[in-house]
């Protein structure tokens, strides 16, 4: 099967439903959350389960369109990093095909590695396009990195994994969590079913 | 639907307002080809940064622009040029010394660089969002022969969004009759995380099959042209703008590339 075949293969109808549920719920799940004043915004948590349910390509439009509306009604910034939100849907949807979200622990390495991916392209945009400040409290990480003697790199990858760690792996065991929960009727209108048992 | 409320727009007549969606989206690339490729330092982002306020003011969306600029721009700045003027590894010229703290000219010229590119890129995108209604470049979109599904994600997350956001509300007060406690320690508070995400996301999955079938139904994936009760005006001279506009960006593109290579290989 060709590469295109295969991306296609991920959309249907349903799909682009699921898609846009999955970016207001992007927009709106922040403010629920915030009610328990914990270090999670959780602002990916519907693009990670597009990437899961179906598929990474699926995921990754997820993303990508979250960020851009946003940046059309509320924070400009957020546009400038919508393909950082396109990578982690993406990343979602390959971690799953590995079957990384069948169970919480295995939740948490998928966690882990978005959080990479998210690394690798948040850290060139928030370098070169902000020269690494973002105007946001993970700016004193940076800080005290440069502080210590680091360069501007280092310390911004080191502001980036560690602002994102907790929250990314926390997104990612709670969309394992909402799978299970999911009534069969749903889960079996996802063709490749990740929840085994 | 209240458009007004949910984006940025701002109803208008204006020269800008009546421009083509395609032809503001080709600005807001120049721009960032300019600022980021263009010789020349920082005068064409000052260059485009003030053309881009004196559109504004022409067509009367200064006020909110220059609010929403100041909004996003001054925490950038009061994070920015402290800590680049102080720690920037770069730094070497000092420029003034309080006790024994040293500001240093090469981290302030570096804030101040970044600052000018993102207030020109921010300001052209924000002329965009100010001017054009959702619904002129979605129908920009489908005339421009666009699948359907383009516009359906581009438009309808904005629609659903206050329904979405009304349940939220009451997730939040129902959690909260039953006692949910915000002010508890941070095992219960994480602990409370999933019954508070859980029935959003599943409340909102049960419709989305609801969703696909009424669209089914009104012939979504059907292929043929369909009228639209918007026209979004488009002229020949806005054509050439746009194709001008897209041959400058490549163009700049290409020159930043090669003296890039060029600076190598020497």
């Amino acid at each position: 099967m060709s590469f295109f075949e295969r991306v296609k293969q991920d959309f249907y109808t349903f799909t682009w439903v699921l898609i846009a549920v999955a970016i207001v719920l992007n927009i709106v799940v922040g403010q629920l959350v915030s009610l328990l004043k914990l270090p999670v915004f959780l602002d990916s948590i519907g693009t990670v389960l597009v990437g899961v349910l179906a598929g990474p390509w699926a995921g990754g439009l997820a993303g990508l369109l979250t960020n851009l509306i946003w940046g059309m009604f509320t924070s400009p910034v957020a546009a400038a990093f919508a393909p950082v939100a396109m990578v982690i849907g993406i990343a979602a949807g390959y971690t799953a095909r590995y079957n990384l979200f069948r169970h919480w622990w295995l939740a948490i390495i998928a966690g882990i590695i978005i959080t990479v991916f998210n690394a690798v392209v948040a850290v060139p945009i928030r370098l070169y396009m902000f020269g690494g400040i973002t105007g946001s409290g993970a700016d004193f990480v940076t800080a005290y990195m440069l502080a210590l003697g680091k360069d501007l790199f280092g310390s911004v990858v080191v502001t980036v994994f560690t602002s994102n760690i907790v929250d990314k792996v926390v997104t990612a065991v709670l969309v394992c969590g909402i799978i299970k929960a999911l009534p069969a009727r749903l889960q079996a209108r996802f063709t490749p079913c990740p929840v085994a048992g | 639907m209240q458009p007004a409320r949910l984006t940025l727009y701002v109803e208008g007549t204006s020269w800008l307002h009546s421009r083509h969606p395609f032809s503001k989206l080709a600005y807001i690339l120049l721009t960032g080809v300019v600022v980021y490729c263009a010789p020349g330092g920082w005068i064409p982002d000052a260059a485009i940064l003030t053309l881009n306020i004196i559109l504004a003011a022409h067509c009367r969306v200064l006020l909110p622009l220059w609010k929403l600029s100041w909004r996003t721009l001054l925490p950038l700045s009061i994070f920015m040029l402290p800590i680049h003027g102080l720690l920037f590894p770069h730094n070497h010229t000092p420029v003034c010394t309080v006790f024994t703290v040293t500001l240093y000219a090469e981290g302030l010229h570096f804030a101040a660089t970044i600052l000018l590119q993102l207030a020109a890129i921010l300001t052209a995108s924000l002329l965009f969002v100010y001017t054009t209604h959702p619904a002129g470049y979605i129908t920009a979109l489908t005339q421009a022969g666009w699948p359907p599904f383009v516009s359906y994600l581009l438009g309808s997350p904005l629609l659903m969004l206050p329904a979405m956001r009304a349940r939220t509300a009451t997730i939040q007060a129902a959690q909260r009759a039953r006692g949910l406690d915000s002010e508890a320690g941070i095992t219960s508070r994480i602990r409370a995380l999933a019954p508070l995400v859980t029935p959003l996301v599943l409340g909102a999955f049960a419709e989305v099959e609801q969703r696909a079938i009424a669209l089914e139904l009104r012939g979504f994936s059907s292929t043929t042209l369909r009228t639209s009760l918007r026209e979004v005006q488009d002229s020949s001279q806005e054509r050439l703008a746009r194709r001008l506009m897209l041959v400058t960006s490549t163009g700049l593109i290409l020159y930043a590339l090669t003296k890039h290579y060029l600076e190598d290989f020497i």
